[in-house]
């Protein structure tokens, strides 16, 4: 007997952005991720309550990716930042800082949402245009005739990550490293279609950071006594994407009947072993599986002088094909076309502590690389993997856009003078085209570039101030605990370390109000040389998210929710 | 709502607070004298008995996330160097608090962390400046061996520990190093008469670092002498292969009859054994299994069909079912190839124990991967997964079946050990555990691979640092010093970097000193009170001479005893005791301490994922 339940009706909430409950949540969701912004963020321990495994972290697509919030308008929020953080890696914190300020000082300043949506939009393309001009004040052009800007960059990202634990020395090992492995990945030849190499990433826990070490050519797991006997060069290898376990895995869950006396493991152990017999015959060397080599042909296969290299996993499939050249067999059931052999010009075997390595050397040149990344304990290697990860993305982004933004907070500042300035002085033929009143456009210019601002301040976690300096619009902190006679070493240097403190500088408490000014051009001989750098191409994009998030949030008249 | 996240970090920091308790429940079981423990579980009412630190951690398995940061880094500490492990997590503790102090005087998290980043610099620079090289060693020991060494001695940690040791060390004095009994006994033979100048005794060093485990570092010592002489390893180089030494735990033994033995023994059951006293004392062909020995076993990775049927023509009552064919088969096969001792990683059906058994094959499960590679290694036998895989080219050739002792009537069933060697270089090396009480076994082996492992580790760093206390008392004597030199410079110049950084070093020398008193009443000889009189005494003497470099070594590394206790009995020898500890394992026990602290001293939060949430007030729903 069947019995109906009724559905329940679905709930529709008017203006979501006026309940308390969500104003709470996204106020907690900004203090969440505001306080992991930064090289001296507060991390984060993300754990299920079931005693599951604990990650310590301040990286905004592990946060994010933990937080699973009900509501649609966090999951809105979540689910854009989170899709730019997967395109360019970085700066998915700033995104979401900004984004979240921007709605609560839309919240705070009382206008009408649509006039909100209307200006952000417009000084978003302010901002774009601004960064995007040859003289912008914020822009530095990188410069790839030396590693310099290149490792300052990558060094600029690796330091924003606290749960590293790394010294000075152990920073700047790891930023050349990236560096040098980003080089590698790049082509020397170029053809007409350039394509990047890849850098494949193995951590091993348990040794100091200056440890890690970059390699041309790959390092795959080595089976335990290996004995490499003498190999001539180059060696054939095959590699096989089938599982050549013995098993009938690839059938699924079908159901198969078998007459009584025929033993199916045996007929494939069979058809396996001819397998091995053929690549015998091909005077093939190394023999490479994605999965589990049936210890069987195994045997046989090392007894007659092959190395073999089982459970390779999906992620390295990609690296070893363009390395060596190889198509990868899915299938044991036929003859290996000749073509699908791939080749390496020779093997040896590297020791890492307590593990070992074989080193496959590459034929010709090749833009295939792997990074050897050491550190003393696991939640500290798992954080550094990430951010050698997120590096290395910046790095090739620098390739589409060759310029860096200034880091430390000084990019902010400077978009905030540049937009207040520009607002009060474009405010008679910019309000009417976004028809609104002139008190209208420059309260909500305001908003925007207080949310601005709120992200430079966002870097500071120790209760210091932050500061804004009233030539450049630099970005300045000031210890909490500073006294007045160590103001000045204190303030030495502004956030990206370009501006040097003087005498009769002017500085202003970030978030009060300063007469707007236009910020003034450094005028140095000698091109600049910033201690902090942020990716260009990816903080452009991440303010774009950000604002159209914000607005896209603003918009929301109704959330429809199906509660059955 | 599946969501909540809890604010941990205030004044009153919640994760230091953890870390700091969970070192607490340590405290009694850090040096060389631990206090056995009963760790019982509520809801089994299963107990252990545990005594070092890690076996702790590891039992109360610790749920929150502190303790779960903690218990990671103490395993992969105690997965390298098998000691240290209750160094590491009471200095995390100790300087946890530090933290939280500097936290309560408003000090913030950056210059907390610039300060004891800088305090972990000068200590184990203090580490890598006081090691003692085994050049120096060499030389000190020839002075120790000279006559009328007698210096006065000073009151110091190093003499109050020292002269606990030699309570537990032998009577008998008469080397030129006073050694234990049973270092006495060992044959001269065993000894290197002859080694490189430079070299010091591996017998002296093991001495000093056996830091209370006189009788465990004497069988790491002989297992690592029978070690290289076995490998026949150049005698200029001491350091051995530590993954060729097994233990095997005998209970029902005394912990007296504790040994080792050239090669591997393992324990047989009764019907096994009546097949080693067959094929015992002649060479004997190997068949070595990394599978189990079983019709039905599968190597990893392999899917059986679940959607399998057997169609049958006709009903053949009479068939034998598929595993007998397959025993059959496989004792067929052993029996051609000659096979008389087949060792498997994996476990053996009792049917294959059976058959071969009639067929006078020895079969040992359950063996050591290691133990497989080094027989195969020494036989030529190649280990396998299936036993239907063995050939002629597999299967090795010469090795030993000895019984080597039937334990039977130690223990209601009957159990038999037999030593398998190769009788050429096998280099194996098992040093027999025994203990009358089963629950103390894992602690005793634990006590073994520990000496084993330290001593492994001075060979391989080449030098050893001063012990007893020493270097802890080194290390607070340069924080003590840069934190004056910090206050001086900051009331000179007054940089606002300094301003916090004295106070935090020297709160890290704090956390030091708690260490060594904590040392010094777990040997029952002193009171904390009294413990950390003796340390500040010798403190403020370091301060007020300013030691020269060579002279600290003489004062902490070279602790002469007072002739109390003991030596009264022998006025006329005053043999010297070096107590030492290990360079690399003390370095990376205090570094992933404090990395420890770091990492959850920057924590503020906690975000907890999954439902079925607890209902804690300080959570906060998102």
């Amino acid at each position: 007997m069947s019995r109906l339940v009724k559905k329940s009706p679905s709930v529709c909430t008017d203006l979501p952005l006026n309940s308390s409950d969500v104003c709470n949540k996204l106020r907690l969701m900004k203090e969440l991720l505001k306080s992991s912004y930064g090289p001296t963020a507060r991390l984060k321990q993300v754990h299920n309550n079931i005693g599951g495994a604990v990650v310590t972290t301040s990286t905004s697509s592990v946060l994010l990716q933990a937080i699973s919030c009900s509501h649609p308008i966090i999951s809105l929020i979540k689910g854009s930042i989170l899709n730019h953080v997967s395109r360019f890696s970085d700066c998915g914190l700033f995104a979401s800082v900004f984004c979240l300020s921007l709605i609560e000082e839309a919240g705070r300043c009382g206008l009408r949402k649509d006039v909100m949506i209307r200006v952000y939009k417009h000084l978003l393309s302010l901002c774009t245009a601004h960064l995007q001009q040859e003289d912008c004040g914020c822009k530095v052009k990188l410069d790839f005739c030396s590693s310099r800007s290149l490792i300052t960059l990558a060094r600029s990202v690796i330091a924003s990550k606290p749960t590293c634990v790394l010294s000075e020395p152990e920073s700047a090992h790891i930023s050349r490293l990236a560096v040098q492995a980003f080089l590698l990945t790049v082509p020397c030849n170029i053809p007409d279609k350039v394509r990047l190499g890849r850098t494949v990433t193995i951590p091993i826990e348990g040794h100091s950071v200056l440890e890690s070490a970059v390699f041309s050519g790959l390092l795959l797991d080595t089976p335990e006594n290996i004995s490499l006997g003498s190999l001539c060069s180059p060696l054939r290898m095959v590699l096989f994407s089938a599982s050549l376990a013995g098993d009938l895995s690839e059938l699924g869950d079908g159901r198969i009947e078998v007459h009584q006396g025929v033993d199916t493991d045996s007929q494939i152990l069979d058809q396996l072993l001819e397998l091995g017999k053929q690549v015998l015959k091909d005077e093939v060397k190394l023999f490479v599986c994605q999965k589990v080599i049936h210890p069987v042909l195994q045997h046989y296969l090392r007894c007659n002088g092959v190395i073999v290299i089982e459970r390779l996993g999906i992620s390295l499939m990609e690296p070893l094909i363009q390395l060596t050249g190889a198509q990868p067999v899915a299938t044991l059931h036929t003859t290996i076309p000749r073509a699908a052999y791939g080749e390496v010009h020779n093997v040896s075997v590297r020791q890492f502590g307590s593990k070992t390595k074989m080193h496959l050397h590459p034929a010709g040149k090749t833009t295939t690389c792997t990074m050897i990344l050491c550190h003393r304990n696991e939640t500290m290697l798992n954080e550094l993997k990430l951010v050698c990860q997120k590096t290395e993305h910046v790095l090739r982004l620098t390739l589409r856009e060759p310029c860096a933004l200034l880091g430390g907070g000084c990019t902010e500042t400077h978009l905030a003078a540049y937009i207040r300035y520009q607002s009060k002085n474009d405010v008679s033929e910019s309000s009417p085209v976004l028809s609104c009143s002139q008190t209208e456009y420059l309260l909500a210019a305001e908003a925007f570039c207080r949310s601005l601002e709120s992200v430079a301040t966002s870097l500071e976690h120790d209760n210091g101030a932050s500061l804004i300096d009233l030539t450049h619009a630099h970005h300045w902190t000031l210890p909490s605990d500073v006294t007045e006679e160590h103001l000045k070493d204190a303030t030495a240097l502004c956030g990206c370390g370009v501006v040097q403190s003087c005498q009769n500088r002017k500085w202003s408490y970030l978030n009060t109000e300063y007469a707007e000014f236009s910020p003034a051009p450094l005028l140095t001989a000698a091109p600049l040389q910033p201690t902090v750098l942020d990716s260009f191409t990816a903080k452009v994009n991440a303010l774009e998210v950000a604002v159209e998030t914000a607005n896209l949030v603003l918009d929301v008249r109704y959330v429809i929710q199906d509660v059955n | 709502m599946p969501q909540s996240c809890r604010v941990i970090n205030s004044r009153q920091h919640v994760g230091l607070q953890k870390l700091s308790a969970l070192s607490g429940r340590i405290q009694s079981s850090v040096g060389p004298f631990k206090n056995y423990k009963f760790i019982q579980d509520e809801s089994s009412g299963d107990s252990v008995l545990v005594c070092s630190c890690f076996r702790i951690i590891e039992n109360l398995e610790p749920a929150c996330t502190v303790g779960q940061l903690v218990y990671e880094t103490v395993r992969a500490h105690h997965q390298q160097y098998r000691t240290g492990s209750g160094c590491l997590l009471f200095l995390a503790g100790a300087w946890s608090h530090a933290a939280l102090d500097s936290l309560q005087r408003g000090i913030s998290v950056q210059h907390i962390i610039t300060a004891m980043s800088e305090g972990i610099d000068i200590c184990l620079d203090a580490c890598k400046k006081f090691s003692v090289s085994f050049k120096d060693l060499t030389v000190m020991e020839k002075c120790t061996a000279a006559p009328g060494g007698t210096k006065k001695a000073s009151t110091n940690v190093s003499t109050e520990m020292a002269n606990f040791h030699d309570k537990c060390l032998s009577k008998s004095g008469q080397r030129k190093v006073k050694l234990s009994r049973h270092f006495c006994e060992t044959k001269s033979g065993m000894l290197s008469t002859v080694r490189h100048p430079d070299q010091p005794d591996m017998i002296v060093i093991a001495e000093s670092l056996s830091h209370g485990c006189e009788k465990t570092m004497k069988l790491a010592v002989e297992a690592a002498q029978m070690l290289l002489k076995t490998n026949q390893q150049h005698i200029s180089d001491p350091l051995f292969d530590i993954s060729k030494m097994l233990t095997c735990l005998v209970s029902g033994l005394p912990e007296d009859c504790a040994c080792v033995v050239e090669g591997c023994i393992l324990l047989l059951s009764d019907e096994q054994a009546v097949v080693a006293h067959m094929v015992k004392q002649q060479p004997l062909k190997v068949a070595l299994i990394t599978g189990d020995l079983s019709q039905t076993y599968r190597h990893l990775g392999f899917k059986s069909l679940p959607g399998e049927q057997s169609v049958h023509e006709d009903l053949d009552l009479s068939a034998s079912s598929k595993e007998d064919e397959w025993v059959d088969k496989v004792v067929k096969l052993l029996l051609n190839l000659e096979v008389k001792l087949i060792l498997t990683a994996g476990l053996v059906s009792q049917k294959v124990i059976q058959h071969c058994c009639r067929h006078q094959i020895l079969v040992v499960e359950k063996v050591n991967s290691s133990v497989l590679k080094t027989i195969g290694s020494s036989t030529g036998a190649i280990p396998v997964n299936y036993a239907t895989q063995l050939t002629e080219s597999c299967v090795g050739d010469g090795v030993n079946v000895e019984i080597w002792r039937d334990l039977s009537s130690y223990e209601r069933k009957s159990l038999t050990a037999v030593n398998i060697s190769t009788g050429r270089n096998s280099g194996l090396v098992t040093v027999v555990v025994t203990s009358c009480v089963h629950g103390k076994l894992q602690a005793l082996e634990d006590q073994f691979w520990a000496c084993a492992y330290r001593l492994h580790h001075a060979l391989k760093d080449g030098a050893l640092l001063p012990g007893a206390g020493g270097t802890e008392v080194l290390c607070v004597h340069q924080l003590q010093k840069q934190a004056e030199h910090n206050r001086v410079k900051d009331s000179k110049t007054g940089s606002a970097a300094n301003l916090y950084r004295g106070l935090v070093l020297q709160l890290m020398a704090d956390g030091l000193i708690d260490y060594i008193t904590a040392v010094m009443v777990n040997t029952g000889r002193c009171s904390a009170a009294s413990a950390r009189t003796i340390v500040s005494k010798q403190l403020t003497e370091f301060h007020r001479d300013e030691i020269s470099t060579g002279k600290f070594l003489q004062l902490v590394s070279q602790s002469k005893r007072e002739d109390a206790g003991f030596s009264a009995v022998k006025p006329d020898e005053t043999p010297t005791l070096n107590i030492y500890d290990n360079l690399s394992v003390k370095q990376e026990a205090w570094r992933k301490a404090l990395d420890l602290v770091f990492l959850v001293l920057q924590t503020d939060a906690e975000i907890i994922t999954g439902t079925g949430q607890k209902n804690e007030g300080n959570l906060m729903l998102l």
